[in-house]
């Protein structure tokens, strides 16, 4: 071994001795001690190592960090998928919109969609299926919105007017093309359910361009789909554009 | 709850010290902070070895910091071989530098050697740990901590000249002879 592969090795022995019994370093150290100027470089590196480790030591975090860590957890602590209630709520959800999917399914035209929204919907569907899980559970549709601004994930800065009122379910992100997707599940007063998929413009395909919404039957979904700022918006719901309506105009 | 708590006290300044030396701003590395205690809280329990957390929650805290620069400008190359061998071996005179003047020198590093130096000098973290962390081979972790400490002082140097301070060098006292 030669001092510069000695060097090499020792570039990851740390200041305070810890892997003096490590054998990975142990010819690197006896060449320490056999030549003295690899030891006086060593003997300088060990202090430079240590000093540097002694100043980042200071660095302190916010003093509001640890509370708002604690508080935010608490808050967005998922709501317990298997309690009874929720469990009988998404059943009859999930019945009611196949009930609904199957009457209208002979009226269906089947247009196509963009990537991100054909995603977007097998999302939702992995999510009442129990497939797969919510990022965050909360009924609250405010804090799903400050969950998602929090993490830079794509939102609304206020929710469609006639979605507002409503409880939520949770909300989820995904990729999609290398554009994160969020997608936000609620509950309609009707028990069935009702989702606000948003992404950012540039993932959008010529339907979703307008400002206007542009409602498509696609199967039992019904979706509207609309633009707005550098924003563009998805609502679906598994029923019929008429069901739909209401919550887009 | 308390389990959660214990964890947060025990390791939210060394995961913020992380995420600041990775990140732009202060509030970004309080976010991410944030954000990986969060993922802890949702997905923590499927960690079978609790022993793990420390390790779990510096690879999760690194992955959510790649995952948000994924679309931003890429690293700049380096080419360490540029650097004169003589700059190499000259210590900056640490002491003379605070602690702010520091943090700024190792934020300046570029993006791939900076994460292993941090938790080489913010967390003690061995070879092995940082290997983990980071997952890349542990010769990749030498390679990267070798070559982040020379960039390190070379930026540490330039706050230093540019306070005017004496630099001391390992070579000074025997100048030309080659110990490498």
């Amino acid at each position: 071994m030669d001092n510069r592969e000695a060097k090499f090795i020792l570039s990851v022995y740390r200041p305070d001795g810890q892997d003096a019994s490590d054998q990975r370093f142990a010819e690197a150290l006896n060449q320490v001690r056999r030549d003295p100027m690899l030891e006086r470089w060593f003997g300088a590196s060990v202090a430079f190592d240590a000093t540097i480790a002694e100043k980042l030591r200071v660095i302190e975090a916010p003093p509001d960090l640890r509370e708002n860590i604690l508080a935010g957890v608490k808050v967005s602590r998922p709501l317990r998928w298997s309690s009874p209630l929720l469990r009988w709520a998404v059943a009859a959800a999930v019945l009611m919109a196949a009930i609904v999917g199957s009457l209208t399914l002979r009226e269906m035209t089947r247009p196509r969609l963009s990537g991100w929204q054909t995603q977007g919907l097998r999302t939702i569907t992995s999510l009442v299926d129990g497939q797969s899980s919510f990022d965050v559970h909360s009924q609250s549709a405010r804090q799903l919105v400050n969950w998602l601004q929090t993490n830079r994930a794509p939102v609304a800065s206020k929710l469609p007017r006639n979605l507002e009122t409503l409880n939520s379910l949770g909300c989820k992100t995904f990729l999609w093309d290398q554009e994160l997707v969020s997608v936000i599940c609620l509950t309609r007063p009707d028990g069935g359910l009702i989702h606000l998929v948003i992404t950012k413009a540039s993932a959008a395909s010529d339907l979703a361009r307008r400002n206007e919404p542009q409602l498509v039957q696609h199967g039992q979904w019904a979706t509207a789909t609309w633009r707005e700022g550098e924003m563009i918006y998805m609502l679906a719901l598994e029923g019929s554009r008429d069901q739909l309506r209401t919550y887009v105009l | 709850m308390t389990d959660f708590q214990d964890l947060v006290d025990r390791q939210y300044t060394a995961l913020f010290r992380f995420a600041l030396s990775l990140s732009r701003s202060e509030a970004e590395a309080a976010d991410l902070t944030q954000q990986t205690f969060f993922l802890w809280a949702s997905k923590g329990h499927q960690l079978r070895d609790t022993s793990k957390a420390k390790s779990w929650l510096f690879t999760t805290l690194y992955r959510e910091f790649l995952g948000r620069r994924r679309h931003e400008v890429r690293f700049q190359k380096i080419e360490l071989d540029d650097a004169r061998e003589e700059e190499m071996s000259i210590l900056p005179n640490v002491n003379a530098l605070d602690s702010a003047a520091v943090l700024q020198a190792l934020r300046e590093v570029e993006g791939p050697f900076r994460a292993p130096l941090t938790l080489f000098y913010l967390e003690q973290f061995s070879y092995q740990e940082i290997a983990d962390v980071l997952e890349v081979p542990i010769g990749t972790v030498m390679s990267r901590l070798s070559r982040g400490k020379a960039l390190l002082r070379q930026r540490l140097l330039s706050k230093e000249e540019a306070l005017g301070n004496k630099i001391v060098s390992f070579q000074s006292k025997k100048k030309g002879e080659s110990h490498g």
